[in-house]
């Protein structure tokens, strides 16, 4: 059984349909790219997976359930994580905190727990900030634990919102332009880290516009235009698929590339 | 000298926030003065001074010397005298780019101690072994023990201030506690002569000091602005009146009232937060402006016959234990609602650190990505609107107790309005900051401008400047008011004692945009 289904999704903003009839599924363990030009529909569907917008027809199916319609936190809560294409912290909040906010939903703390400030309150407050830390050692920010998540680096913000996404002990991870800003080394620190994750056991929906990263990290590749899925399959495929290339360059571009 | 003294009382500021700055040493140091003047002068200032010579050490000054009082007066005079004019000095130094050296503040340290130690030597000389009689008789309403108590405590913060100066920088917070307690604590017997004050101190400051507590949850640590807080402040009064006054014929005691009052108040903040989960900001300031409205008019409109109509419900019980007899001295509010402020500070500051506190400062960060990372954004927002309301319940219970009655007038527009002034003064988020704010600003308007007619005449009469008495400030009130509000935005838009956070983000002004907008639902 996949871990995650799209059913013929449709998402529609007025007139718009911003995605349109898309279907795809996601084994677990598997890392699956979604690609595609801008506007294409790919954060769409990524927010329509996570509850931020409510789906128009179709049906979205995690671990065999259905999850459309469900709330944000509640999705969260059965083990989907994301990022943000801008990045989205919270910016007045320490690096440490920004990752404890991501333990909130399994935290047993109760208000009365933290208002008395019980033993059993801080123990689990001291156990879960040493998780962060591990987290963000991790990831290599240890260095910022202390530090406000707005005065961190631009690459490392990314990655403290992955951090936080890790937090929230996912089984599914969806990573919404992780690379973009991010200079050469920072990518290939980049996917050395989604390799680590990958080798945990945790399945990961990509959207990417850096195709070598794609190429290197996905097991598929979804390639979505205007809203509508034109293309899936391994990378190899998808990179000789004509449509693809016609949706990247104009049509016309295939003939040149395969003459050259 | 005093830094490593006060070091062994390592009283954790939590480990990450912590606020440093040199408000807090100002403020001390600039208290200090303050108290050492009107100290000195307090005599002069209140009482008409053609009753008598020999109210105040200032006398002293005047008179030849005539004993050991009279020397320890004029050394304490020296040092009072260096203490209120060198914060000035070292400020003006500052401003033109020099600083004052450590031999400075050491020089002072001990000026302090000085005085600290004569003040108390002469009012032992003079008060317990009536020797000396150089302040003349000591009569009755003499506001004389107050002129000591406030001349000792200006001594002992300038110590504080000039002696740990360091200390007081890097621990804003911990060092405004340390020199604010022991006057709260002391503060009845310090004006023990005039109960008026007393009875703003419980009534007026520590109800503020609570509303505002409580507001800085919903509109500090949740970002959620609320213009209509005076309706759960109303819930709560009208909760203890009604179950402590003739009307119904029901007698709790208060301290079942208070836990009454903050629970009623805080279902009505869950399910008057209810309907605007999804609005934010400008839209949800409407919205609750538009309850604070509607509980007075409910009052007022007498409904279900429960409130008593215009007049309000008269004749709330005040507690009465043996000897503790609430009713005939406000002191035992006073320290009623010193221990229960107190209790308050400490568990709201808990739950800021807790679990719940990060998911409201997430929810103010950012709504879509709390959300996304599993906050449920509904609860966590009624929880803010319900522990905010508690604290205005809870103040509205000793409310009515203290005053007696509760009416639709007590709980108006301009209620709300002054305790989002004091939370914004203070220093959005920040709960030192809010206590700060709350102190200044219930003085100055609840005890400073209504008293300023009777000052000015006293003084007129004092100074032989009849012109003074002429000045009716009554009429000036909220002139004062509005323009100490203007100037503080303007010169400190992050409030007195801004969070850290607060402060960073003052600077870029984002404000960050609500789930429901998001989704496409709102």
């Amino acid at each position: 059984m996949p871990l995650l289904e799209l059913d013929s999704v449709t998402k529609r903003f007025g007139g718009l349909l911003a995605v349109s009839n898309v279907s795809f599924n996601l084994d677990s363990g598997e890392i699956l790219s979604m690609i595609g030009p801008n506007g294409a529909g790919k954060t769409t569907a990524f927010n329509c997976v996570t509850g931020l917008f409510a789906i128009s027809s179709g049906a979205i199916r995690f671990d065999g359930s259905s999850i459309a319609g469900l709330a944000p936190h509640r999705i969260t809560k059965l083990g989907i994580a994301r990022t943000f294409q801008n990045i989205r912290l919270f910016a007045y909040m320490t690096a440490v905190d920004n990752v404890m906010v991501g333990a909130h939903w399994w935290m047993k703390e109760r208000v009365w727990d933290g208002a008395f400030r019980t033993a059993r309150a801080r123990r689990e407050e001291k156990s879960v900030e040493q998780r962060a830390l591990e987290l963000l050692e991790l990831l290599g920010l240890s260095r910022y634990a202390g530090s406000y998540a707005r005065e961190m680096p631009y690459g490392l913000q990314r990655r403290l919102e992955i951090a936080r996404a890790l937090a929230t002990q996912p089984r599914l991870l969806l990573l919404d332009e992780p690379a973009a800003g991010l200079n050469t080394q920072e990518k290939r620190e980049l996917m050395q880290l989604i390799g680590v994750l990958r080798s945990e056991g945790l399945t990961i929906l990509l959207i990417e516009h850096d195709m070598r990263l794609v190429m290197e990290v996905s097991d598929r590749i979804v390639v979505l235009d205007h809203g509508e899925k034109i293309a899936e399959g391994s990378p190899v495929d998808v990179r000789q698929n004509p449509r693809v290339i016609e949706a990247y360059l104009g049509t016309g571009a295939t003939e040149v590339i395969t003459s050259a | 000298m005093l830094e490593r003294f006060l070091s062994l009382f390592r009283i954790d500021t939590g480990k990450r926030e912590r606020n440093q700055g040199t408000t807090v040493f100002w403020i001390i140091a600039g208290t200090a003065s303050a108290l050492l003047l009107m100290g000195w002068l307090l005599p002069w200032f209140v009482n008409d001074y053609s009753a008598g010579v020999g109210y105040s050490a200032q006398d002293a000054l005047v008179s030849s010397p005539t004993g050991i009082g009279t020397f320890c007066i004029y050394i304490m005079a020296v040092a009072m005298i260096m203490l209120v004019v060198s914060p000035i000095a070292e400020a003006i130094a500052r401003a033109r780019g020099r600083a004052f050296g450590k031999r400075a503040d050491r020089i002072r340290f001990i000026a302090a101690l000085v005085g600290l130690a004569l003040t108390a030597v002469v009012w032992f000389l003079v008060s317990v072994i009536q020797e000396e009689p150089l302040f003349g008789s000591f009569t009755a309403g003499t506001y004389t023990d107050s002129a000591v108590w406030l001349t000792m405590y200006g001594f002992a913060m300038a110590a504080l201030a000039y002696g740990a100066r360091d200390w007081v920088v890097a621990r804003q917070s911990v060092a405004f506690g340390v020199a604010a307690l022991p006057f709260g604590i002391f503060l009845p017997l310090m004006f023990h002569q005039a109960p008026d004050f007393l009875l703003w101190a419980a009534g007026s400051l520590a109800i503020y000091m609570l509303l505002a507590l409580g507001l800085n949850v919903v509109v500090g640590f949740a970002g959620l602005l609320d213009l209509g807080y005076a309706a759960f402040f109303a819930i709560g009064g009208y909760a203890c009146a009604s179950f402590a006054s003739p009307i119904h014929n029901i007698h709790l005691p208060l301290w079942v009232l208070i836990f009454l009052g903050a629970a009623v108040a805080s279902m009505f903040g869950a399910v008057l937060g209810a309907p605007t989960l999804r609005l934010r900001g400008d839209y949800l300031a409407i919205v609750t402006l538009g309850f604070g409205e509607i509980i007075p008019d409910l009052a007022t409109n007498n409904v279900f016959n429960l409130t008593g109509g215009a007049n309000g419900i008269s004749g709330i019980d005040q507690p009465h234990y043996g000897a503790l007899d609430f009713s005939t001295s406000p002191r035992w509010y006073y320290w009623s609602l010193l221990i229960v402020s107190i209790l308050v500070i400490i568990f709201l500051r808990n739950i800021e650190r807790s679990r719940v506190g990060r998911a409201w400062v997430a929810l103010r960060e950012d709504e879509v990505a709390a959300a996304a990372t599993g906050i449920n954004t509904t609860t966590t927002k009624l929880l803010a609107f319900a522990i905010g309301a508690s604290v205005s319940g809870l103040a509205g219970a000793f409310y009515g107790s203290i005053v007696s009655i509760v009416s639709p007038d007590d709980f108006s527009f301009s209620v709300s309005i002054a305790v989002l002034s004091i939370v914004v003064l203070g220093g959005i988020g920040n709960i030192v900051g809010v206590i700060l704010g709350s102190f200044i600003l219930t003085f100055v308007i609840f005890w400073v401008l209504p008293n300023m007619n009777e000052w000015t005449t006293t003084l007129s009469t004092t100074v032989h400047v009849p012109a003074l008495a002429g000045i009716d400030f009554s009429s000036y009130t909220f002139i004062i008011y509005g323009l100490a509000l203007i100037a503080m935005m303007l010169l400190r838009p992050g409030g007195l004692l801004p969070s850290r956070a607060r402060r960073i983000e003052l600077e870029s002004g984002e404000e960050s945009e609500s789930l429901a907008a998001v989704q496409g639902v709102a």
